[in-house]
């Protein structure tokens, strides 16, 4: 495969099917354009890995993509699915996408395994029994089975975004958005939650990820897209991205960064 | 407590004394006043408890302090009541304690000495209080019905302890149709109007806390909503309700109802003092558990969101738990106003609580004209004071519980 084949947003790899795509995609906050005609297509088992300056609408992006922003043009589909102003569509698809949050989020009145099958008992109605053998599956599968009975404020920063991966996987989703995972954690966390990532995009997870961590970008993406001032400014595989970049921007950020 | 922090070195009491009261001269002037000051009062006051005070008063109106005219045919209504509500106190701490061991947030090994040791320091008032009540009682029944609550409450305690987790819904409904029942049994002895004493203000309070509590936090959320004719209805109850005095509403609902209602409609006072409590304290239940909405993180929204939930069902099990756990301290604030603001309805609607009692026995034949009215006014303030303090305690502790671990 050549950088070429990558080069274009609607492109996709994996295994070839497109599991989201945004096509034409505007987003406002009041006067300010967040988004700007964004088109992305994203394939079956495919790792995005978005990068680009802060404020640039990186996070707005994924989080249009299960309406936790609604987009004022364009069109967002999900495995087939496209995304309307109706509820019941909109829970649909967010049922079959999973988010892991900069700041994690957990629910701090519930143990981590509550946590974790909240929804599974709560939406997808399985039996208590049931879910607490997946809760305690996936808190394995995340590496800390034995806290499951703590409650999240006694857990490290990385223990705990650990748990809201968990937490995401219990729904089973087809796709899983990132939204700086690891930007909340101290720097001796960071790699426990990439690995988590790593494991799952090796099993074969769809992917969007958010991040700074432009090692793990190089090392697991599949693409790399730069955005910056709402724009999508250049996609291609991280070794075109990182090596030899084609837009004068996407050079400008890196040597800021790098 | 297993703090590391560094400490202070104990000091002699003389040394300390020294430091602290007796520094300059200035501060040994101080001490010196206040001591005198605060030295002569507490002799006052203890003299006229323990010596000089005339609590016969008490002794010989005992049962209308508690119950005030109810039925004497009847006092087995109350009696059971109490026997039953302390065998449902004892059924809930039993659940609740086997969530706790379930959840290992309690500690199993704890020796029951122990904890019978704690449970006196928690509740210390409050059996002093009783004891003092038992002391004056002039039958064995008082006694009797005393004991019969505390061994309904350990019997239903370990039961409680013993019941399966999923008996938890079972055990909800059958509290609060217990509760429903035992309302109906003592409304059945006598009319709602023969009710008096410290039963009228503790059954004004547990009502109206128990009807409040749903109501405030449904308009809590009403004034949250997206909907602007739910927000504008909340918003316009709360304010209204928040606007006007507490005595002023106990009034209107007394003297001015006919204005408002059906002409041949005429609850009874309790019905309308329950009523006026009820929607009044919901306005200020409403605005501190809206304040612990606020409190939760936009977040936890998000998270419940992406998660496919509903927007009730996030509502229920992600963000108020959260909220209402923030603001237990205020909230039970509230409700000891609530508790302490019953001989208001006493006041304005002229029924025999607490503290109208008071008043009354001084005017009896054996007690009129002697100024006795100091020490029913002490007997009344000690007798609020235990509730209330016991109440501001258990809500620390709840508090305490409720966070250990949590944040």
């Amino acid at each position: 495969m050549t950088d070429d084949v990558f080069a274009d947003a609607t492109q996709v790899a994996g295994s070839g099917d497109v599991m989201i795509e945004l096509e034409g995609v505007d987003k406002f906050f009041d006067d300010f354009q967040a988004l700007k005609d964004i088109n992305l297509k994203v394939g079956r088992q495919e790792m995005v890995v978005v990068i680009g300056p802060s404020g640039s609408g990186k996070s707005t992006m994924i989080r249009c993509i299960n309406r936790l922003e609604s987009h004022d043009a364009g069109r967002i589909v999900v495995d087939g699915t496209v995304l309307s102003d109706d509820i019941r569509n909109i829970q649909e698809i967010r049922r079959e996408t999973g988010m892991v949050f900069q700041q994690f989020n957990l629910f701090p009145h519930l143990t981590v395994l509550d946590n974790v099958i909240l929804a599974p008992r709560k939406v997808r109605k399985l039996p208590r029994a049931e879910a607490e053998q997946l809760g305690r599956d996936l808190l394995t599968h995340v590496k800390i089975p034995e806290q499951a009975e703590k409650y999240p404020g006694q857990l490290s920063g990385g223990q705990q975004q650990r748990v809201a991966i968990a937490r995401s996987l219990a729904m089973k989703p087809k796709v899983m958005l990132f939204d700086e995972p690891t930007s909340a954690l101290d720097p001796e966390m960071i790699n426990e939650v990439l690995e988590t990532m790593k494991d799952l995009a090796r099993e074969g997870m769809t992917m969007i990820v958010v991040t700074h961590e432009m090692g793990f970008a190089r090392e697991v993406a599949d693409r790399v897209v730069f955005m910056a001032d709402g724009q999508i400014v250049e996609v291609g595989t991280p070794e075109h991205f990182f090596t030899n970049p084609s837009e004068p921007r996407t050079q400008e950020f890196l040597d800021q960064i790098l | 407590m297993t703090t590391t922090a560094p400490q202070t070195p104990r000091l002699s009491p003389l040394a300390w004394a020294r430091r602290h009261l007796f520094r300059t001269w200035g501060d040994t002037v101080i001490t010196v006043v206040a001591a005198v000051v605060v030295g002569y009062v507490v002799y006052r006051f203890a003299n006229f408890v323990f010596v000089t005070g005339r609590w016969e008063i008490i002794r010989v109106n005992l049962s209308l302090f508690i119950v005030g005219l109810y039925d004497r045919d009847e006092l087995w209504r109350p009696a059971l009541a109490l026997i039953v509500t302390g065998g449902l106190g004892g059924l809930v701490a039993g659940v609740v304690r086997r969530r706790q061991l379930f959840a290992g947030s309690a500690d199993p090994d704890r020796p029951l000495g122990e904890r019978l040791v704690d449970l006196a320091g928690r509740l210390w008032p409050a059996v002093l209080a009783v004891l003092l009540l038992l002391m004056m009682a002039t039958t064995i029944t008082p006694w009797l019905v005393v004991a019969a609550t505390i061994a309904a409450a350990i019997v239903f305690r370990l039961i409680g302890e013993r019941l399966p987790r999923r008996a938890l819904a079972p055990v909800v409904v059958v509290v609060i149709a217990t509760m429903f029942f035992m309302v109906w049994l003592l409304a059945q002895g006598v009319g709602w109007d023969e009710w008096g004493g410290l039963m009228l203000n503790v059954f004004l309070a547990a009502v109206s806390i128990t009807l409040c509590f749903p109501l405030g936090v449904l308009l809590a959320l009403g004034r949250r909503s997206k909907l602007p004719l739910i927000r504008a209805i909340s918003t316009a109850y709360i304010e209204l309700f928040r606007g006007v005095p507490l005595i002023v509403l106990l009034f209107m609902v007394n003297n001015t109802l006919g204005f408002f209602m059906p002409g041949d409609y005429d609850p009874s006072s309790v019905l309308r003092a329950i009523v006026v409590f009820t929607l009044f304290t919901a306005a200020y239940v409403a605005e501190i558990v809206r304040g612990g909405l606020q409190s939760v993180p936009r977040g936890q929204v998000e998270a419940g969101q992406a998660l496919g939930m509903s927007p009730v069902r996030i509502t229920f099990l992600i963000v108020l738990p959260q909220a209402l756990r923030n603001v237990i301290p205020a909230l039970v604030g509230q409700f000891i106003s609530l508790f302490k603001d019953t001989t208001l309805a006493g006041a304005a609607m002229g029924f025999l609580e607490l503290l109208q009692t008071a008043e009354a026995v001084t005017r009896f034949p054996d007690f009129s004209g002697q100024g006795l009215i100091a020490e029913t006014l002490v007997f009344v303030t000690f007798i609020f004071w235990v509730g209330s303090y016991t109440m501001s305690r258990e809500s620390q502790r709840l508090e305490h519980k409720l966070g250990v671990g949590t944040r």
